[in-house]
């Protein structure tokens, strides 16, 4: 099992015949992915990768059954290709868009609450769930990263990722879903409100986040533990421990966060819950071991 | 992008909220008719970009003329090259407040954020004692609504007199906050004056980077940056940082940079500069490695794992930088994700020596940098 896709959930890609849109298209089939059908509009009539394009995604609804849709937009129209697949009524949603104004995300994040939908992003690879299905820009192919296992994995952030999963396969683990919530000071969805689905996955033994300084979505986690509407082992990895105070540095966290938001306020949140804290991303894989999570 | 003071003020006249009067020089000799303008006693300003002016000794009230004449020379003769000041009417404060508007992540709101205490750093205040900040969120749909600001003011204990104007300059503030996709506006302090009017002291505002091409009022100038290289990394649209240690940081992906960084201080080294090149940027290794040149050194630290930023893209602009830059300093690198299989070829053909573990590449960099071979 998985969370959030698998190889059966149906999914439409909006912007599918822009150039990166296509080169990801034919890679989420090629993984097992379900698309089902494009949106770009002016272009409906034309196919790509053997799937029918709309010129709306509403046209696309009605000609298909649409759990999830993936977006291929450029930042500045990112809002409104949302927004255009919230009304539609879609619940997920994947945009990767890196550079969306920070008052686009705001309205994002508020209208996606109201359609009780998730949007995972922007400025990320996206979500996968190894030899099953992803919706995003990842190399599935790259063993040492996107090996299937049962370890499910939440991050702020694209090449460390790769580091720290790399390490975690190194220690003969594997993924159940990776969701890259993003890099922006506003992510569409945030790390917490990923757990419970991590929680009912069966398949899913323990969770890793890779965080970061800035922010409150680590702590937040540790919330979550605390009231123990997580009860699975959980191991965090975390950057800039070193970065000096008041550097803005990394993806930008929040501006104001009331005195949270260090990373030696994280892992002291993170610690008291529970969690385990890896200082290096080498040391995450062993952090797992040490909570007995089990490899098949 | 975070503007001046001076540049923050503007756009607080223009929109009608009070500030004291000033004149921004350039030069000494400018002096003079300044404080004709705005006569003394007056506040002598530096135009920087860093926080905490006034602790460093950046801002400096003068009572006299020849005080004024005095400060400004020494401000202008220091070594971190202040270009403007501003010259400013002293007021009589009877009090500080903060107020500032920023977006809270969580909620999805905008956040309107206001305490009595002004002057010192929020984040510090909402450590100590959050008891003393009000906050009131805003949906951004409907905007800041005139009752939610007017309650804002009663219930920190305001007069009426003193609400009346403070709720003026709240709705004001939110307006600015919106027409400039600003991540953060600040007034820290505002002052009220021994009359009981409410004026802005400072001014801070930050817009989203995001946003800027639907923001071009504001262009940063060459001399408004610290050096060169911050200069060119800015106009690239490069993340980049510089520090004063020996080993110069040529990573892509903000987070992995991050951690590179947090490693060499583990091993013991020290760095010259933060430089991230990965998503949009991850074909710009020649404009990259030429910043990092720019910047004294004694090591470049390559370290990637891109997935869309192919690791075979990026040797090859490493290589290509190599050929046209000939660095004058060793190049460790560490290039993984996408293609890695071509991207070893690509290096090794070029007579490097790739590294595939990160701790690694981050050890030969502090060994390099602190005399050891090659």
């Amino acid at each position: 099992m998985s969370i959030f896709i698998d190889q059966s959930t149906t999914v439409c890609v909006q912007g599918i015949t822009g150039k990166e849109g296509r080169f990801w298209t034919e890679h989420m089939i090629e993984l097992g992915t379900r698309v089902v059908c494009g949106v770009t509009p002016g272009k409906e009539g034309q196919t790509v990768a053997d799937r029918p394009v709309y010129n709306s995604v509403k046209k696309a609804v009605e000609n298909h059954d649409i759990e999830a849709s993936m977006l291929f937009v450029p930042p500045r129209f990112t809002k409104d290709a949302v927004f255009e697949a919230l009304e539609a009524g879609i619940k997920k949603i994947v945009t990767i868009g890196d550079g969306i104004p920070l008052h686009d995300m705001v309205a994002i994040r508020q209208k996606a609450k109201e359609h009780d939908a998730m949007v995972v992003g922007g400025n990320t690879s996206g979500v996968i769930s190894p030899k099953l299905a992803m919706m995003g820009s990842f190399p599935h192919w790259i063993e040492r990263v996107y090996k299937k296992g049962n370890i499910g994995v939440m991050t702020r952030s694209g090449s460390l990722t790769n580091e720290v999963t790399s390490m975690v396969v190194e220690a003969g683990y594997g993924v159940s879903t990776l969701i890259g919530v993003g890099g922006d000071p506003v992510p569409g969805t945030r790390f917490a409100e990923f757990l419970d689905m991590y929680e009912q996955d069966e398949e899913t033994k323990a969770v890793v986040i890779i965080g970061e300084l800035g922010g409150t979505m680590e702590e937040e986690v540790a919330e979550a533990i605390k009231e123990k509407r997580f009860t699975k082992p959980l191991v965090a990895f975390l950057g800039g421990r070193t970065a000096p105070k008041g550097q803005k540095m990394g993806h930008a966290g929040a501006i104001i966060s009331g005195g949270k938001g260090s990373v030696e306020d994280k892992i002291e949140a993170l610690t008291e819950a529970g969690a385990l804290v890896a200082e290096r991303p080498r040391l995450v894989g062993e952090l797992l071991e040490e909570l007995n999570v089990p490899k098949t | 992008m975070k503007l001046f003071e001076y540049q923050a003020k503007e756009v607080f006249k223009e929109t009608a909220i009070p500030v004291p009067n000033s004149v921004l020089i350039e030069s000494e000799k400018e002096l003079e008719q300044a404080i004709e303008t705005v006569k003394t006693p007056c506040v002598v300003k530096s135009q920087v970009l860093s926080g905490g002016r006034g602790k460093a000794g950046l801002v400096v009230f003068t009572k006299t003329k020849e005080d004024a004449q005095a400060e400004t020379k020494r401000l202008f003769s220091l070594e971190q090259n202040i270009k403007q000041i501003l010259i400013e009417e002293a007021v009589n404060i009877k009090q500080e407040i903060y107020v500032s508007i920023t977006v809270d992540p969580y909620l999805a709101k905008a956040l309107l954020i206001v305490s009595k205490e002004g002057g010192v750093d929020i984040e510090t205040l909402a450590s100590e004692s959050p008891e003393k900040i009000v906050k009131e969120p805003i949906d951004m749909r409907e905007g800041l609504m005139p009752y939610q600001a007017s309650r804002v003011a009663y219930d920190l204990g305001f007069s009426k007199e003193i609400s009346k104007q403070l709720k003026k300059i709240f709705l004001k503030l939110y307006h600015i906050f919106v027409k400039y996709d600003a991540e953060l506006v600040e007034i820290n302090p505002l002052f009220i004056t021994q009359d009981d009017t409410v004026v802005a002291g400072d001014g801070k505002l930050m817009i989203d980077d995001n946003s800027m091409f639907r923001q071009q009022r504001f262009e940063m100038q060459q001399s408004d940056y610290k050096s060169e290289a911050e200069f060119d990394a800015a106009q690239e649209g490069i993340p980049f940082i510089e520090f004063d240690g020996d080993i110069g940081l040529m990573c892509a992906g903000a987070g992995l940079t991050t951690t590179v960084y947090d490693l060499i201080h583990y091993e013991g080294g020290t760095i010259a500069n933060y430089l991230e090149f990965g998503g949009p940027n991850y074909k710009k290794a020649v404009e990259s490695m030429e910043i990092c040149l720019k910047v004294p050194s004694k090591v470049i630290l390559v370290v990637t794992f891109g997935t869309i930023a192919r690791a075979d893209v990026m040797a090859t602009g490493i290589v290509d930088a190599i050929k046209r830059l000939q660095p004058d300093r060793p190049i460790v690198t560490c290039i993984r994700g996408t293609n890695e299989e071509e991207a070893v070829k690509i290096l090794e053909d070029a007579g490097l020596e790739p590294i595939f573990d990160t701790e690694e590449a981050v050890r030969k960099a502090v060994k390099i940098a602190q005399g050891g071979s090659k």
